[in-house]
Order: C-alpha cells, then sequence, then structure tokens
C-alpha cells in the first residue's frame, strides 16, 4: 500500500501536522511519499521521498496550481491514498484532486479499523465506517487523531514546478485580533462552553479559574455569543493548549473543541448530559448541572 | 445576475441517534430536522448579495431529499430567495458526495449561475466536500470557510478563516462557488410578509432520476455509537458529594491542590 | 316666613335670556372642541365597541357613579370619590334651581323650593359645598405640597385647580351674600340649614346694603363666567376626563381578561403586522390617551417600572395620544422605544387597577408585533435561540422532542397514543417536562391525581409549546402554527377535558386556543385540586406550615382564581401571612410577556422585589402555582440572598405531601 502524504507549509512555517501524515501511514502500514510545497531552507525530518515545489513561486495558497503538483506526484508515484490533514488547507484541496482523479475521498478520519475507515459526524456523537470503492482514495485525516511521527532523516528532494494561471488570487493574510490571554501557556485551565446558560454565569467559571490559579477559557459558540473574548477561544480557530489541568463546564465536546484542548494532561468535563461527546476524551465526566457544581468547588478550593 | 445556494436539512443535533434498520445511517423516527446551520449563513449571505444587486438577480435555493426538506426550503424562500428547486429523493441520506454534487452540477450546469454559495459542511455527515466537488465539476473557481464576502463588479473577496483565528483573504472572478462558514454574517429571522410571499414563490420538483448518472465512490458500511472510552470516570449524584470525590481525584491524579 | 327663596334675586329675571344664550355658547364650545378630537381619534382602525349597548350604558353608569375604581386606591382615590360625588350634588342643586325657575314656576307654577324639602335642599347642598372645598384642598395639598413620586405637574393642573377652586368659592360668597341680605336677620332658623353660607355670609355683615347688593351682583356673574369657562374648558384640557374616562366604561371589552386579537393568516393582502404607526393602532387605543388623566396608578404598579426598567404604562397610553395629536405619521415604535416595550411582562396590573378602562397591554402586543413579524426583531440573541428551539424541537430548551414525556416513566400516566380514553389530558408544558425543578411538580401532579383515582393521559413526545410566550412576544405566526398542531392532536383524540399546571397554557387552551378552534373545558390544577377535595375523590391529612402565597399574574388577575389556592394550602394545614400584594394586587415574578425566555439585562431583578416581599412577611415559605414563578423565585432567592431564610415550593408539591394514605 503507498500513500503519498502532502504536507502543509503555512506563514513560512512548515507545520506539525505534516508528522501526523506520517502517523497515519505507520498505523496503515503503508509506504510513504511526502509532497510538499514548500522550502528547501525547512525540509521535513524524514527520510523518504518528497516531491518538493517552491512556495515562494507557487504560493502557499493556490489551489489550482497545488491541484496539478499534486497531480503530478499522483502520475509518477501511483499511490493508493492521498493523504492530507482536514485543515483549512486540506478540506479545500481534497476534493479538487479528488474530483480530478474520480477518486473516493473520506473526509476527517480519527481512526482505522477493519480495512475501512473511522469519521466522526452528527457532531462528533456518532461514528461511520467508510470504505472507498475506487482503486485510488484521497483521505483527510482529523488534526490530533494520529499520533506525531518523525522518522528522522533527509528527504530524497524531487523538484516540482507547474505553471499556469490561478483562477483566484491569494492575496494575503489577516492576523488574528490580539491576544492578552497566552493560553498555550497556562497550566490550569477552566472552559466555559454554552451550558453555562448565560453570559452572567461566566464570572462563576472564571471564579472557579482563579480559585485553581489558572487561566479561563471558552469554546467557539460563547465566544461568538459575545460572552467571552475571543482571545480565551480554545479550538482549531482559537488557541490549541495542553495544560496540566482541562476543566470544561458546559461544553459538548464539538470536534473543533476538543481539537484544541484534547492534549491536555488531565481533563474534567461538567456537563448535565452524560453522553455528550466530551465524555469521549475526558478522564472524569460530571454529570452535574454546571451553575451548581462549579460555585460548590470553587467554594471547596478556595477554602 | 443569476445566483444558487445549495441547502441540507439535516436533523437537530440535540437528538439521540440511533442506526437505522440497515445499520449505515440514522434512522430519522423521533428526529427533528432544521436547515444545517452553515447553509443558514450561505442564505443569509445570498439573499444580502441579491438584495444589493436588486433588480434583474435572481436567487434560486436548491436542496435535494424527500418531502421533508421542503420544510428548510421554504424557510430560505422566506429568507429572501426567488424560487427553489426541491431534487426529491427519498434516498438521498445513502448517496455519498460525490454523487450529491454530481447532482448538483447536472441540475446547475446549464444554468448559468454567476455565483453559488453552500455551506462548509453538514452538521450530520460532515465531510466538506460537495461544495467544492460541485465546482470542479462545473470548471468554477472556488474557496471555502468564508467569515467574509464582498462582491464588486464582478470580483468577488472573500476571507477565509485559517487555524488560530487567522484570516486568509483571496479573491476570484465569477462565475465562482464559495463554501460558508459560521459567523459569516447573521442570518436573518424571516418575517411574515416574507414568509406568506414565500408561500407563492415556485417550487420546481425535480426527480432524482432525471439528473444522477454516476454511482457512489465510497460506501458506509457502518453507523454507530462510539465505543466506550476506557479509563474514563462517569461522576453522577448529590453536587456535594460529586465536589468532594473530583477533590479527592485533583489531589491524587494531578499536582494541583496539593 | 315662607321657606323658600328668590331665585334671581337681585339679578333679576333679566339675566335669563343672556343666560341662557351664553350657556348655549359654552355648550357650543364644549361640543365643538370634542368634535374637534374627533378626526384624531378616527385615525385608529375601526373597533365595535357600541355592541350590546344596553349593558355598557348600565356599566357606565354603575362605574362612574358609584366611582368603584376611583376607590380601589384610599390615596386621591377618596378625596377624588368624595368631591366628585360633592361636585354631581352641587351641579344637580344648580340644575334644580334652573328647573324650578324656567319651568317649574313659569309652566306648572308649582314650588318645589319650599318647605321641609327645601331645607333638605339647602343642607345637602351646603354640605355637599363644604365637601367639595375640603376634597379639593386635600387634592391641592397632594398634588403641591405632598407631591407623590411621578405624579407630573403639568400646566392643566394649575388651570382645573384654580378654576374648581373659584367656582366652589364664588359659590359660598354669592350663599353668604344673599343671606347676609335677604337671611340671616330675617329667617336665622332656615339660615341654620346652610352652614357654610351662614359663616361666609357673617363676611357681608358690615357690608351697606347697597354695595352688599352690587357685591352679590357681581359675584353671581363671576361665578356665572367661571362656570362657563369650567364647561368651555373641558375638551382643552384634562378635566375632558369628566367626558372620556365615563365613556371609556361604555367602551370597555367585554371579551375575557386577556383577550388578544388573531391575526387571519390566510388574508394575503395583509402587508402590515402589528403597530408601527398611530394608523395601525385602533380608535379606542389613541381615544384611551385622552381617557387617560396621569393619575399614574398603572406606573406605580408596575413591576418593569419599579425596577427601573425604561417601561411606564401610562407613558405610553400619552405618547400615543402625543402622536395622534400633533405627529401622526411619527415612527410609533422608536418614541416609545424597543427597550420599554421589551420590558413588559403583560402581569396585567395596570390595566387591571386603571379607573379609566384604558388597555395597556394590546398596545405593547401590537408594537411587539410590528418588532417580530415585520423587523424580525428579538429582545436579545437568547429570545431568538429560544424562539428557533420552539420551531425545531417545540420547546425553548432546544432539548430532543422526543424526550418530551420521558419525566413520566414509571408514572401511573397514560400516553394518548397508546390509549385515549382518559378522564383528562394533563397538557403538561415546556416547563415540567423538560426542567428538572418543575419535572417534580408534574409528579407531584400525577400522584394527585393517582390518589383521587383520575386518569391521566399525556400526549408525551406529540405535545409541543402552547405558543404562549412567542405570542405574547409578538410571534403570532409561530404561535399559531405550534397551537394548530396542538389542537389538531387534542381534538383528533376526542379529548373531554383538559388540566394544566401552568397558567400561561392554562389561559391560553382555555381561551386563545377557541379562536383557533378549540372547544374543550380547560382547567388550572388550582381549581381542579379544589374540586377533588369538595367532591371527597382526595382528602388530605393536614400537616402544619407557616408560609406566605404568591397570586401569579395569569391565575390571579387574569382569572380571579385567588380564594381556591387557599383554601386548598388551608386543607392542607397551612397558615397563611398573605404579603401586601397579594390577590389581585399581586406583583410579578418577571417572567411573563414572553419573558421567561429573556434575559433580564435593565435595572434590578423584579424576582428579588418579589422574593424581599416575602422575606418580609416572616413567612419561612412561599408557594406558588406557577412553573415561571417557581424558577424565577428559586434563582431569586439565590440571587437576593434569601438562601436559607425562605424556600419556595409549588402547590402541587404541598398538596401530594399530605395526601391521607
Amino acid at each position: 500500500m503507498k500513500t503519498l502524504l502532502i504536507g502543509e507549509y503555512r506563514e513560512g512555517k512548515l507545520l506539525d501536522s505534516t508528522y501526523e501524515l506520517l502517523g497515519f501511514a505507520a498505523q496503515l502500514g503503508a509506504e510513504t511519499a511526502l509532497l510538499l510545497v514548500g522550502s528547501d531552507a525547512q525540509l521535513p525530518a524524514y527520510g523518504g521521498t518528497l516531491y518538493l515545489a517552491d512556495v515562494a513561486s507557487c504560493g502557499e495558497y493556490n489551489p489550482d496550481l497545488h491541484k496539478k503538483l499534486i497531480l503530478e506526484a499522483v502520475q509518477k508515484e501511483n499511490p493508493d491514498y492521498i493523504v492530507f490533514v482536514h485543515s483549512s488547507y486540506g478540506w479545500d484541496l481534497a476534493p479538487r484532486v479528488a474530483a480530478a482523479l474520480k477518486a473516493a475521498q473520506v473526509s476527517e478520519v480519527i481512526a482505522v479499523a477493519d480495512g475501512a475507515f473511522e469519521v466522526g459526524c452528527c457532531n462528533a456523537k456518532m461514528r461511520r465506517s467508510v470504505k472507498p470503492a475506487t482503486a485510488k482514495a484521497v483521505v483527510t485525516i482529523q488534526a490530533g487523531a494520529f499520533p506525531v511521527l518523525q522518522p528522522g532523516g533527509s528527504p530524497d528532494v524531487r523538484k516540482l514546478s507547474a505553471d499556469g494561471g490561478s483562477s483566484l488570487q491569494f492575496v494575503g493574510y489577516e492576523a488574528a485580533e490580539k491576544k492578552d490571554v497566552d493560553l498555550g501557556k497556562a497550566e490550569i485551565i477552566v472552559s466555559a462552553g454554552r451550558g453555562i446558560g448565560k453570559k452572567d454565569n461566566v464570572p462563576v467559571i472564571h471564579a472557579l479559574a482563579k480559585a485553581l490559579g489558572g487561566e479561563l477559557g471558552a469554546s467557539r459558540p460563547v465566544v461568538d455569543a459575545g460572552w467571552v473574548e475571543h482571545s480565551h477561544q480554545v479550538g482549531t480557530t482559537g488557541q490549541t493548549v495542553s495544560p496540566k489541568l482541562y476543566i470544561a463546564c458546559g461544553i459538548s465536546g464539538a470536534i473543533q473543541h476538543l481539537a484544541g484542548m484534547k492534549k491536555s494532561d488531565f481533563i474534567i468535563a461538567i456537563n448535565k448530559d452524560k453522553d455528550a461527546p466530551i465524555g469521549e476524551i475526558a478522564d472524569v465526566l460530571v454529570v452535574a448541572d454546571v451553575m451548581q457544581f462549579v460555585p460548590a468547588l470553587t467554594a471547596k478550593v478556595a477554602r | 445576475m443569476k445566483l444558487l445556494v445549495c441547502i441540507k436539512q439535516v436533523p437537530d443535533l440535540e437528538s439521540r441517534f440511533k442506526p437505522d434498520a440497515a445499520g449505515v445511517w440514522y434512522n430519522e423516527t423521533d428526529l427533528a430536522f432544521r436547515m444545517n446551520e452553515y447553509d443558514e449563513y450561505a442564505v443569509e449571505q445570498a439573499v444580502q448579495l441579491r438584495e444589493k444587486l436588486g433588480e434583474g438577480t435572481e436567487l434560486t435555493v436548491l436542496s435535494i431529499g424527500p418531502d421533508r426538506v421542503v420544510e428548510a426550503v421554504k424557510k430560505a424562500l422566506a429568507m429572501g430567495c426567488d424560487n427553489a428547486v426541491h431534487i426529491q429523493d427519498t434516498a438521498a441520506s445513502s448517496k455519498d458526495p460525490w454523487q450529491i454534487a454530481s447532482i448538483i452540477a447536472a441540475y446547475a450546469k446549464d444554468k448559468g449561475f454567476d455565483i453559488i454559495f453552500t455551506g462548509m459542511q453538514s452538521q450530520d455527515r460532515g465531510s466538506a466536500q460537495v461544495g467544492v466537488t460541485v465546482a470542479e465539476q462545473l470548471g468554477y473557481p472556488s474557496t471555502t470557510t468564508i467569515v467574509g464576502f464582498d462582491f464588486d463588479n464582478g470580483t468577488i473577496t472573500a476571507k477565509r478563516e485559517l487555524e488560530g483565528g487567522i484570516k486568509g483573504i483571496v479573491t476570484m472572478k465569477t462565475p465562482a462557488l464559495v463554501t460558508c462558514q459560521l459567523g459569516l454574517n447573521i442570518p436573518r429571522y424571516p418575517t411574515l410578509p416574507n414568509i406568506m410571499k414565500a408561500k407563492k414563490k415556485e417550487i420546481t420538483a425535480i426527480p432524482v432520476a432525471d439528473l444522477l448518472s454516476t454511482d457512489a465512490l465510497a460506501t458506509t458500511t457502518s453507523f454507530h455509537p462510539p465505543a466506550k472510552k476506557g479509563g474514563g470516570i462517569v461522576l453522577e449524584g448529590d453536587v456535594g458529594d460529586l465536589v468532594e470525590k473530583v477533590i479527592a481525584l485533583l489531589k491524587d491524579k494531578t499536582a494541583v491542590l496539593r | 316666613m315662607e321657606v323658600t327663596r328668590q331665585i334671581y334675586w337681585n339679578v333679576g329675571h333679566g339675566v335669563v335670556i343672556p343666560m341662557y344664550i351664553l350657556a348655549g355658547a359654552a355648550f357650543g364650545v364644549l361640543a365643538w372642541g370634542f368634535w374637534q378630537r374627533l378626526p384624531i381619534w378616527r385615525q385608529g382602525k375601526a373597533l365595535d365597541r357600541f355592541d350590546r349597548y344596553d349593558e355598557r350604558i348600565k356599566k357606565m353608569i354603575a362605574e362612574v357613579f358609584s366611582q368603584s375604581k376611583i376607590f380601589r386606591v384610599t390615596d386621591g382615590g377618596v378625596f377624588h370619590s368624595i368631591f366628585f360625588w360633592s361636585f354631581l350634588i352641587l351641579f344637580a342643586g344648580t340644575m334644580m334651581v334652573m328647573f324650578q325657575a324656567d319651568f317649574f314656576t313659569p309652566v306648572l307654577q308649582v314650588n318645589i323650593l319650599s318647605g321641609e324639602f327645601y331645607k333638605a335642599f339647602s343642607l345637602v347642598l351646603d354640605i355637599a359645598g363644604i365637601l367639595a372645598l375640603v376634597m379639593l384642598a386635600g387634592l391641592f395639598i397632594r398634588r403641591f405640597v405632598v407631591q407623590p413620586k411621578g405624579l407630573e405637574i403639568v400646566k392643566d393642573d394649575y388651570i382645573v385647580l384654580q378654576l374648581l377652586f373659584a367656582i366652589l368659592i364664588t359659590g359660598f360668597l354669592i350663599e353668604g351674600a344673599r343671606m347676609a341680605a335677604t337671611e340671616l336677620q330675617q329667617n336665622p332658623a332656615l339660615a341654620l340649614f346652610s352652614p357654610g353660607g351662614l359663616l361666609v355670609g357673617q363676611l357681608f355683615t358690615t357690608m351697606t346694603p347697597g354695595t352688599l347688593l352690587v357685591t352679590h351682583k357681581i359675584l353671581w356673574w363671576l361665578h356665572f363666567v367661571l362656570v362657563l369657562g369650567f364647561f368651555c374648558a373641558i375638551p382643552y384640557t384634562k378635566l375632558r376626563h369628566i367626558f372620556t374616562t365615563s365613556v371609556n366604561a361604555f367602551f370597555a371589552p367585554f371579551e375575557a381578561k386577556g383577550s388578544i386579537a388573531t391575526i387571519n393568516m390566510e388574508d394575503d393582502t395583509v402587508e402590515q403586522f402589528g403597530a408601527a404607526a398611530i394608523a395601525d393602532l385602533t380608535w379606542k387605543d389613541i381615544f384611551d390617551a385622552d381617557a387617560c388623566t396621569s393619575c399614574k396608578r398603572c406606573q406605580d404598579r408596575c413591576p418593569a417600572y419599579a425596577t427601573d426598567k425604561p417601561l411606564s404604562p401610562m407613558k405610553i397610553v400619552k405618547q400615543i395620544g402625543e402622536l395622534a395629536e400633533g405627529n401622526p405619521t411619527g415612527n410609533l415604535i422608536e418614541t416609545v422605544s424597543q427597550d420599554a416595550l421589551w420590558a413588559c411582562t403583560t402581569c396585567r396590573a395596570c390595566q387591571d387597577i386603571c379607573p379609566a378602562n384604558i388597555e395597556h397591554v394590546n398596545k405593547i402586543l401590537e408594537m411587539r408585533r410590528n418588532l417580530t413579524l415585520m423587523e424580525g426583531a428579538f429582545p436579545g440573541d437568547e429570545v431568538r435561540t429560544a424562539i428557533s428551539n420552539i420551531e425545531v424541537n417545540g420547546n425553548p430548551f432546544g432539548l430532543a422532542y422526543a424526550s418530551r414525556g420521558d419525566w413520566a416513566d414509571g408514572l401511573p400516566v397514560t400516553l394518548m397514543e397508546q390509549d385515549s380514553d382518559v378522564d383528562i389530558l394533563y397538557f403538561v408544558g415546556c416547563y415540567a417536562s423538560f426542567d428538572k425543578r418543575n419535572q417534580a411538580v408534574a409528579r407531584n401532579f400525577i400522584t394527585i391525581c393517582a390518589a383521587a383515582g383520575v386518569k391521566v393521559g399525556i400526549l408525551g413526545k406529540e405535545e409541543k409549546c402552547c405558543g404562549e410566550p412567542p405570542r405574547k412576544l409578538g410571534n403570532e405566526y409561530l404561535y399559531q402554527m405550534t397551537a394548530n398542531e396542538n389542537i389538531e392532536l387534542i381534538k383528533a383524540y376526542g379529548v373531554k377535558k383538559i388540566v394544566t399546571t401552568c397558567p400561561h397554557c392554562f389561559n391560553t387552551l382555555a381561551r386563545d386556543y377557541k379562536d383557533l378552534g378549540l372547544d374543550v373545558p380547560v382547567e388550572h390544577y388550582s381549581t381542579y385540586i379544589n374540586t377533588l377535595l369538595d367532591s371527597d375523590r382526595l382528602t388530605l391529612t393536614p400537616e402544619p406550615f407557616n408560609f406566605t402565597y404568591h397570586d401569579s399574574c395569569y391565575i390571579g388577575r387574569y382569572m380571579d382564581i385567588i380564594k381556591q389556592p387557599r383554601a386548598i394550602l388551608a386543607q392542607a394545614g397551612g397558615s397563611i401571612t398573605d404579603m401586601d400584594k397579594s390577590g389581585c394586587d399581586s406583583f410579578c415574578c418577571s417572567a411573563g410577556g414572553g419573558r421567561i425566555i429573556a434575559e433580564e439585562k435593565l435595572g434590578t431583578k423584579i424576582s428579588e422585589a418579589r422574593i424581599k416581599m416575602a422575606t418580609d412577611t416572616g413567612a419561612p415559605l412561599l408557594v406558588s402555582n406557577c412553573p415561571f414563578c417557581l424558577t424565577m423565585f428559586e434563582d431569586g432567592i439565590k440571587t437576593g440572598g434569601a438562601e436559607g431564610q425562605l424556600q419556595v415550593r409549588d402547590l402541587a408539591e404541598i398538596v401530594a405531601e399530605r395526601i391521607t394514605a
């Protein structure tokens, strides 16, 4: 089994998620080749074949061109699977490659089992097993679902170049809002989710964070609703954190949030729904009303 | 200008999901349905554009599925779409993204749509494939996950939402397709006069067989709840007891509260 | 000495013709003044408040003459009522003199105003005059010295008070002068029957007869002109309330309290829903502004006003009047303000206490209809979410509709789907179905019914929100949609009787659903339990407890169910200490008017204000009969710092604990 892994380069950096692709391939037990639109100043620590296109001329986001490059590599490598990370780069590019190859695409894979790919569905509450029916298949893997694998070594670089116009122009990046809070460094984070009920209840969560000597985090819906500032958002569009202790209050566990905190050492989730998806990754699930439990815990901790 | 917005009706995510008889998708009994949340933003953006362009613009909303999807279609009409297409398919949920995209592309290919709006993904299947695949089949440029949209003189300027809160700015010329992310705008609540006008708007029904000509490229072999993770403790009971237990765990398992 | 009075003494009969001509002119001005106001009222839409006119007339006469509504609030109410009767007597007396002079004497040659009758007549009129002056003085002191908070003093107040004082004082002066000239010396025994005049007459005893006669004439004409001035002033000042407020009793609605117009959704010619401008209101809404005397009783009772929200029912009534007169095409909603409109809990305290039969609540509802149906506006995002949840899952929580009946698992309750042959359909409502605290109420109600041998059916997952909160927020469309779904099911199951534990479901199913075609008897459990007790199907073993009781707005003020819950609690062994504001005067918990799904962002918390009233009684227990009240009070106890001091429980919980085993 052969895989062509599509790495990602953004804002001048090779993303670590590239190594998760290798972790995935290892679980499949497949041979690998890597493709990257990047720079030879930052080559991955990988000893296999690397198809490299120069990001300076190709651009970091240029789906038409990147697709052509991938197709070229597919021609040469003839892989069974073309694998992307399910990121804003991957989910944008993968269907284009799949359409060009008329290949099946399986998105956001979280596990491989019995020859089928396991993906989440229904807001991560359920699972689906999917089998491609085409000779080649495009796969995108969920960020953080597969272990990082840095095999080390120096790649055998094959240069790629493609030209031709692009149907869209990438104008540039817009920086994220300034963060007053760097959750990435916090050791303890207590996060508020929609389950806290209303904006007035945020101080209750914040009080627990303070009592524990930690920081306040928030899920996306809570930030969108204006209850907490964006700088506290944990998740794919917020910050990715890995504190020693993460307490999720009234957070159901949408994938995007989990992706941002699943690497925490110890996770306690408080939710009145016993089957909330966050229970999947929590070390402890406290089935209770957030607004009853949290003040009680804060009171005890403060003593 | 001709605009198209593609929507999907999905179950309300608060529901408890159980596998259907074949074990490959959810059983529809006792499920409440609503428009896919991402599609609400797509409809709102399409309607805003339609209002901005004014006379001479036509906005069509399309959905594939059984008769119940007409409710979601009517909501889109009440938000401001001009007319609708219901591609009748009682087995829509058994089609893969490739088939769904092919159906839409088959419908759209001779209609000359200038801009197509879709949601970034559906809340039930969530494969995030259909939008871009439609664009590829039609030969339209496309970009995904937009949280900002502007159209001026044949050019779309879109802001893509990237990881870490950064945005990527992209421009493309029409005809083109965009997939919409949550937070792109604030979807309007339909006013009653618009709800009543919507009752008179045309909904063209097309049997899916007229448009489908491909087989699925992938099959779902199982739909099941996740295996219970070993090691996770579930605590229930009186709040006072729970607090004691959690404090004990914090002392035992973490360095907090020594 | 003849016991009578020479009418037109001193002024002479020559005054008669000019008097009538001038009076006629004054009445002309009066009529013309009101005639000019007709087009202002007519700007509003049509509304039939002329049907059953014999009943309406009886009502008006009874209310106006008994001053029953004025009396309900003694501050100002006592003064006004006595002043009114006194002035009425004086007016009647003057009319009698006129009839005597211009009809009885010349035509019938009969002197009614003589002898014993005249003595009584004199005495009554004098006392009336004294009372009128005293009451007027009291009203003056109240307005200008005591200055009750919120009572605005306007130009009209100066005019009216001065005019009335002047009329009364000149009246006594004329009498005094006349008596000084013709009675004090000549018929002192008779003079005793006019004590006021007797006293005032002392002022004139030192005057020379000539001066006295001239003074008397001047005073007579002065009084006459003042009275004419009074008539002319009526349509142009607050005095118009003599007619407009009285007539508003005629225009009062016959419909059950809380009735709201049901919009015809089938009529696709209608393009405007709700009220955004004066022309969208009814003529009665505009007329109400004329009937309003700014007595501020509504404002005093408004729970929103009391907690610093920008809502004053009186102000809205006045704003409508001002717009109607000064700027009819002006934007009504911007004038009133959205914050004021959304703050209303539809508790009906304003309308209930209004002595002028003004209908405050439906004006607010019509404006809310415009906001919701024409603009898609909401008081907050949380409301929009709740509304969306009702649309998708039939409850504001967004919980899966399929689990709506789960609270009843294991209980002796029949699902209508399985067996519709039940004694009563228990319409549970969203809160009792899904909210943990309120599920306890539902369970206790079942316990009570089971003990009474009542077979209870529920719709379970087929039940949807009754639609009341959306309706009260203006969303008539969602209301009718969810209501029609409920009605279809209820009819299909052949339901004979419905009982509910929620006052909002109760009002909606019992009254509002009639417009949509449901005609099944609906009862609230507070009267239903009473019936079960009275018929001995249920007996309670009393266990004593001290409590205070909260009359929820939708049971007390809306449905006049005040005694029955108290009777039940008494049978349960309760000793009640009522709050000051109880019964029809009860103070809202804040969750009515759809506000149960909204956050209270402005001012202070209404629920905390009510909890304070409860703790002030010293009772350790507050009993309520509404899921919204129960929810708000549980919150209010926590946020208001009354934990440990006060407990709140529902009627059903108290009763269920005391069922005789």
